[in-house]
Parts: structure tokens; C-alpha cells; sequence
């Protein structure tokens, strides 16, 4: 034992003050997690894709897909369960790999989250072109893109109005759209129609191993309350656990979903996989043409909550990366009232929007367009899967808290998605994405060479988080005078004092210990 | 804040783990700040693997805390909910300044220490006793002085147990309570009018230390509620003008 343990110096104020400190209950981020994944679109959408590949065993691919996302949830909840960070699985990342495998995840997760929330935005408006179609109303590209700005823009504006409000917005849509969606295929099972079982062509091991990656895309964003750390109660406890409940929440819906939808259509030619949209056919066929527009509108919601959740994730990143001063410190910034990273969303839902509107009018299919950003985006999201889960042990390595379940984990997860990855390059081989991912890769990689030029050593010290700050320790006083300079630990990153970043005008209105000093006086 | 949960009974090694949290708990007192999982193991002689989960559970909790090292623990903000607060009695000089206070207004005069997280009368009016202390201390919400300690909270759950209803006019939502400790920390003056009980109310102001502003006593007038109500400006300009007297001589 040492006789005199260091204690590195307490900042008065957190790195990413600003933000709304403490202030989320646990269903508030659960909710956020939920949204990301959204699982009623997955439950309505990836059966039959699954299908495909897997044929009659597809339930069995989603039961290895929720398997491997618990698996994930478990790498993430080694950091999780002891710091809380606004910048997700890049500053998580940053906390156990080298700076550049953390910007890789940084980008990785930007184009993850921005791909997701753009693939969302699309598939709102597609569904409520549908329901809209089925009510009576007229086609047209107007719909779609009025929707696309209306809703873009809505959720920009909550997400700025603040995190607890928009939390709040989403648990109510997410819970209306998963129960509609649990009545449906309730409903659906409980009224099997007669006929005989066609003999499905057994898929193998290797078709159930197939079926695993677009299984995996059905979670997606499963991760996103990580980025509430700093804004939940007691973030230690709720953001693992929110995390880990989405995995086991989607993968019970979506395993019984794909059961359903594998019974409904035992007896047709080709299974499940031929369908395009098996639920509404599945409804049609027991004559209860009142299920497609339910359908639709749980969509629609679940989908618009999928957006809200995705464009507060990719506003926190945003702001991490200010705050490191690897992105321009503008995002950084905090407003004043809100408490929410402002320029980051300001910049964030307008761009979407945007490029969404224009490539919808230019005559970009619905349909095609939802598919193309869903699989741009799970590439983005595999890569920052892969860090997190490299990086877990070797951070527990670096605080001294390494245990062999965590390298159980790491060693069974990293083949599985270096594989599932290899599968998905190969399987866009030749088509647009891989085209797209590369040029973002690339992009990402020139950002990174300017960085090491220019600015070696913010590059050095990234991964803010939310740190123990000297109002949060009982005695700071003490601890504070205690060993005056006391070293700054490896990763602890920025100068000693006075955070990083810009404070701007983020400290007035908060409670708090940032507002102390105005008040002193 | 505790909610109410099923009361699950003790069994089989749960009684071990929870004296192995205790232990864990004073051993990150009695080694000091930055004691780091390893030390703690190995001190209290307890496998790693459960060391690092009571850990973890105890800083979920927030009773301890990460440094940020990441590796090294100490005693987090909850954790002085364990300890009776310690009061030492304010110097004669201060008793001097809330006694010459107590000359000047009609009202009572109260002082309390605010700085180990709860509401400790230490010089209460004799001519117009406040409420209960033990009452002041456990629902530190219905108080003008508690709301002073409130105010001064990352978040104020941490110290407010329930939101019990005294009278018609007690705050009893989050909501309004959040409202109220705002307008706290935008004024610098608590109130409540009739919460504890009917007929009485109260104005508090901080007192804080003169180098970093910190908060460590309040003082209160109190009064009939239906004067603690009104604007009273150069009541308030008295209270305020003691309370920095008394800033020097408390903290």
C-alpha cells in the first residue's frame, strides 16, 4: 500500500458545463435509448429482410443478434458504470484506445447517428404517405418533403428546448407506437389462418449467420442514452442500465415479431422473405383492413421519435468534439437557458433537413432512399461497436479494475463483428454505400492528418467528460489543497485549470455550482 | 428521496455484501481521497472482482465518488448524509450582529448553519421560538432556510425525503418546488408564506463566505404569513445588510 495516495486536482466546474447537470429520472433515459433503436419500425421492417438470408430460422438470427447487442451493452456498461459523457462511444472509446482509433469513433458515430436520424426522418414520411394514401388522400412528393422539414425542424427545436422536454415527447410517442405494434401482432398470432405448412428449405448455420447482420441493424442506436450521461440523475446506474434494457426490450419484440411473421406466412410460396410489407398482407389476408393504418401511424411515431433521439446523440458528439477542439469550438457552446448544445443542433436538424428536402424533390425514391441511409448508417455504427468493445478492457486495464469476464467479453465480440462487418462490405460490394462510406472515411481520415499537423495537442487530449468536480466530493476543500498539482492522470486531458473549451454566455440562469460566483457578489 | 419498493428480506449472502460495502466505505475514509480499487481490496483482504462491483455500485449510488483519474475514489456529496452534522456555536461577535437584528425588527430572528447539507438552528429567537428544529431539518423544502440549502444543490432530491403536505399552501410538487428554488437563486432570497403552518411565514438570506461565496448559514425573519408575504424592501435590505455583517465572522 501507498502511504500517501495522489489525488489529482478537482476542477471547480465540469468540462461540458452547460448542459443541464443531473436533472434526467432513469425512464427519461430509457426512453432515449429505446427511441434510437426504435424497435416497432424494426419489428414491422426487418423480419423479412432477416428472411432472406435465414428462411424459417430467422427467429434464431434474431436470438444471436440480441445476444451480440447484450454483449455490446456489456463493454459499454464497463465505462458507463463509471463515467457519464455527452460524447457517447467516441469519448468512451477515448478513454481506452489511442486518440485516433477515438476520432475514428468520433466520425464512425457521426455518420452512425446522422445516417440513423436521416434514415428516420425518411421512413416518418413514408409511413405517413401511407396512411395518408389509405385514408383517402392524394400521392404526391409535396407530403413527404413537407413532412421531412416540418418534423426535421420539430425536433430541432425541442431537442434546443431542452433534453428533459424532448425525453419526455419521446416516451410518449415510443410508448403509443410499441403498444399499437404489440396489439397488432398479438392479434395477428392469436388468429393463425388455416392452411397447409409449406416445407421451408432449412437455412443452415450459415443462413442463420447471414440473417445475423440485418438482425443487428434492427438495434442501431440502442446506445444513445450514453449521451444523456451527463444530464441523467444517477447516470452511473441509469444510462447501463437503459442501455442494456433496449437490447433486451428490441430483441423480445423483435424475436417475436419475426415468430409471428414466420407463422403467418409458413404456408406461402418463399416464406416470409418474399413479402414487402408482411404485417399490412398479414392483416388483409384475416380481413381486418383497419390494421395497415394503425400500422402506419405507430410507425410514423416511432420513426419521428427515432429522429428526436438521434438528433440530441449527434448534437452531444457534436459538442464533445467542440469541446476537445478537434470540431470548431462553436459547438461547444451551451445555451443559456435551455442548457442544450445549441450550435450543434442548429447546425444539425437544418443540414438534414435540407439535403433531405432537395434529394426528395430531385426524385430520389422513398423506399430506396430508407434503405440506402439505414445501411450507410449500421456501417457507421458497426466501426464505433468495434472500438468500444476493443477499448473496454484496456481501459479497465488502465484504471487498474481489469477483470477476465471483461476480456471473456471483448475476446468473444471483436471476431464476431470484424465478421459481421467483413459480411457487410462484402455484401454492398459494388453498390453506392460502400462508395459513400469510403468517401466518408477518407473525409474522416484528411480531418484527422489536418488535426495531427495543426493541432497535435488537442488531438492528445481528447474525451472530455463529465468529471468528478470538487462540489460533488464530500471534504473537497481538503482534497482540493490536499496535494496542490497533484498529477494529472493519464487521459485526464486539457490544461489543470479552467476547462476547455469556450464558457460563453452557458453559466447564468443554471442552478449550481457554475452559477456561484455570479451570485457571490 | 427514497420510494417506497417492496421490502425484500436478507438472505442468503446479502447481510456479507452489505458489511463488505460498509467496510468499503470506511476504508475510503480512513485511507483519504484517491484510494484506488486495488488498495481497497487488498486492504480489506475481499476478492478484486467484488471490491470493483461494490465500488461501482457505491458510486452509483453517489456515495463515493471517481476522481478524475478515473482510479482513485473518495467520499461523494451523499455520503455526509451518513454523519450528524457537527454544530459549534457561532462566535459572540455574530450572536452580537443577529441580537442587535433582533433590537431593530418586530419579527423573529433566526440563525442556522446551511454548510453540512441540512438546516441546524444554532441561534433561535427566545422571544419567538421558530418551528420545531428536528422538523426544520427533515423537510429542509417547507422552510425559507431550507430553501436556501436547496437552492445551493446540483439537484435538490438528493436532500428532500418527501414533499409532505402541511398546510393548504405547502409546495408539494417537483414541479413548483423547482419554480420556488429559482427564484431562489435568481433572487438570493427564500420565502415562505403559511407552508409549515398556517399562520406563520418566513424570509431567508444566505450567508456566504467572503473569498469563494459559499454557502454557509442563513438567516431568517419570521412573522405572521400575511406580512411575509408582501414586498417588505427595506425589511429585506436589513436582512441582507445583517447577513454580510455576519459573512466574516461565520465562515
Amino acid at each position: 500500500m501507498r502511504d500517501r495516495p495522489v489525488v489529482p486536482r478537482l476542477r471547480q466546474r465540469s468540462p461540458v458545463h452547460g448542459l443541464r447537470r443531473r436533472g434526467l429520472g432513469p425512464l427519461e433515459v430509457l426512453a432515449q435509448s429505446v427511441s434510437g433503436a426504435a424497435p416497432s419500425a424494426a419489428m414491422a421492417a426487418t423480419p423479412a429482410i432477416v428472411a432472406v438470408s435465414a428462411g424459417g430460422a430467422t427467429v434464431w438470427s434474431f436470438v444471436a443478434a440480441t445476444v451480440l447487442a447484450l454483449l455490446i451493452a456489456g463493454c459499454i456498461a464497463r465505462f458507463t458504470r463509471r463515467m457519464a459523457a455527452p460524447g457517447g462511444l467516441y469519448t468512451l472509446t477515448a478513454k481506452g484506445l489511442s486518440p485516433g482509433a477515438a476520432f475514428a469513433c468520433g466520425v464512425a458515430l457521426l455518420v452512425g447517428y446522422g445516417m440513423l436520424a436521416a434514415a428516420a426522418l425518411v421512413g416518418g414520411a413514408t409511413y405517413l404517405q401511407a396512411l395518408v394514401l389509405r385514408l383517402g388522400g392524394t400521392g404526391s412528393v409535396v407530403l413527404p418533403v413537407v413532412a421531412v422539414v416540418v418534423v426535421g425542424l420539430a425536433a430541432g427545436g425541442l431537442a434546443l428546448r431542452g433534453v428533459r422536454l424532448s425525453a419526455r415527447v419521446v416516451l410518449l410517442a415510443e410508448l403509443v407506437s410499441i403498444t399499437l405494434m404489440l396489439a397488432i401482432f398479438v392479434l395477428l398470432l392469436a388468429a393463425p389462418l388455416p392452411g397447409p405448412d409449406a416445407a421451408q428449405p432449412g437455412p443452415g448455420l450459415g443462413g442463420v449467420a447471414a440473417g445475423v447482420l440485418p438482425a443487428l441493424a434492427a438495434f442501431i442506436g440502442f446506445e444513445v442514452a450514453t449521451s444523456l450521461g451527463a444530464e441523467a440523475r444517477r447516470p452511473f446506474r441509469s444510462v447501463p442500465r437503459a442501455v442494456t434494457a433496449t437490447a433486451v426490450v428490441s430483441g423480445l419484440l423483435c424475436v417475436f415479431a419475426a415468430q409471428t411473421q414466420v407463422v403467418g406466412f409458413a404456408a406461402a410460396p418463399g416464406g416470409l422473405a418474399g413479402q414487402n410489407a408482411p404485417v399490412a398482407v398479414l392483416a388483409t389476408a384475416r380481413g381486418w383492413p383497419w390494421v395497415a393504418p394503425l400500422l402506419d401511424l405507430g410507425l410514423t411515431m416511432s420513426f419521428f421519435a427515432c429522429v428526436l433521439a438521434t438528433v440530441n446523440g449527434i448534437a452531444r458528439v457534436l459538442f464533445s468534439l467542440g469541446r476537445d477542439g478537434v470540431a470548431p469550438r462553436g459547438f461547444g457552446r451551451t445555451h443559456p437557458r435551455f442548457a442544450t448544445p445549441h450550435v450543434a443542433i442548429g447546425v444539425v436538424a437544418p443540414v438534414l433537413v435540407v439535403v433531405l428536402a432537395v434529394a426528395l424533390l430531385a426524385g430520389a425514391p422513398l423506399g430506396g432512399t430508407l434503405t440506402f441511409l439505414l445501411t450507410v448508417g449500421t456501417g457507421g455504427f458497426l466501426v464505433a461497436y468495434l472500438l468500444v468493445c476493443l477499448a473496454a478492457p484496456v481501459f479497465l486495464r488502465r484504471i487498474g479494475e481489469l477483470t477476465w469476464p471483461a476480456v471473456a467479453a471483448t475476446a468473444v465480440i471483436v471476431p464476431i463483428l470484424v465478421a459481421v462487418l467483413v459480411a457487410f462490405v462484402a455484401r454492398s460490394g459494388g453498390t453506392p454505400v460502400v462508395v459513400v462510406l469510403a468517401a466518408l472515411a477518407v473525409a474522416g481520415a484528411c480531418w484527422f492528418g489536418w488535426l495531427r499537423l495543426r493541432r497535435p495537442d488537442r488531438i492528445a487530449g481528447i474525451g472530455v467528460y463529465d468529471e468528478t468536480v470538487a462540489d460533488d466530493v464530500l471534504g473537497a476543500d481538503v482534497v482540493g489543497a490536499g496535494v496542490p498539482g497533484g498529477g494529472d492522470g493519464p487521459g485526464t486531458g486539457g490544461p489543470g485549470t479552467g476547462g476547455p473549451g469556450t464558457d460563453g454566455p452557458g453559466t447564468g440562469g443554471s442552478r449550481g455550482p457554475d452559477a456561484r460566483p455570479d451570485r457571490a457578489a | 428521496m427514497t420510494s417506497p419498493r417492496d421490502p425484500l428480506p436478507l438472505s442468503g449472502r446479502q447481510p456479507r455484501a452489505v458489511r463488505s460495502a460498509l467496510a468499503v466505505l470506511e476504508e475510503v475514509v480512513a485511507a483519504g481521497p484517491g484510494v484506488t480499487a486495488k488498495e481497497i481490496s487488498a486492504a480489506l483482504r475481499l476478492p478484486q472482482a467484488t471490491t470493483y462491483r461494490l465500488l461501482n455500485l457505491l458510486v452509483g449510488e453517489e456515495y463515493l465518488v471517481r476522481l478524475p483519474d478515473l482510479k482513485g475514489f473518495a467520499l461523494g456529496r451523499r455520503a455526509a448524509r451518513l454523519a450528524l452534522p457537527v454544530t459549534v456555536a457561532p462566535p459572540t461577535a455574530a450572536r452580537a450582529v443577529v441580537d442587535h437584528l433582533r433590537g431593530l425588527v418586530r419579527w423573529g430572528v433566526h440563525l442556522a448553519w446551511l454548510g453540512a447539507g441540512q438546516v441546524t438552528l444554532v441561534d433561535p429567537d427566545p422571544d419567538h421560538p421558530p418551528s420545531d428544529a428536528a422538523l426544520l431539518a427533515r423537510y429542509p423544502q417547507a422552510s425559507a432556510l431550507g430553501r436556501l440549502l436547496l437552492a445551493e444543490q446540483p439537484d435538490w432530491r438528493a436532500l428532500v425525503r418527501d414533499l409532505r403536505v402541511f398546510t393548504e399552501y405547502t409546495v408539494s410538487t417537483p414541479a413548483a418546488l423547482t419554480a420556488a428554488l429559482d427564484r431562489v437563486a435568481a433572487d438570493g432570497l427564500a420565502r415562505q408564506c403559511g407552508e409549515l403552518r398556517a399562520d406563520r411565514g418566513c424570509i431567508a438570506v444566505g450567508v456566504r463566505a467572503p473569498g469563494d461565496g459559499r454557502l454557509v448559514a442563513g438567516l431568517a425573519l419570521s412573522g405572521p404569513a400575511q406580512r411575509v408575504a408582501e414586498p417588505n424592501p427595506e425589511l429585506v435590505a436589513l436582512l441582507r445588510e445583517h447577513a454580510d455583517r455576519l459573512a466574516p465572522l461565520l465562515a
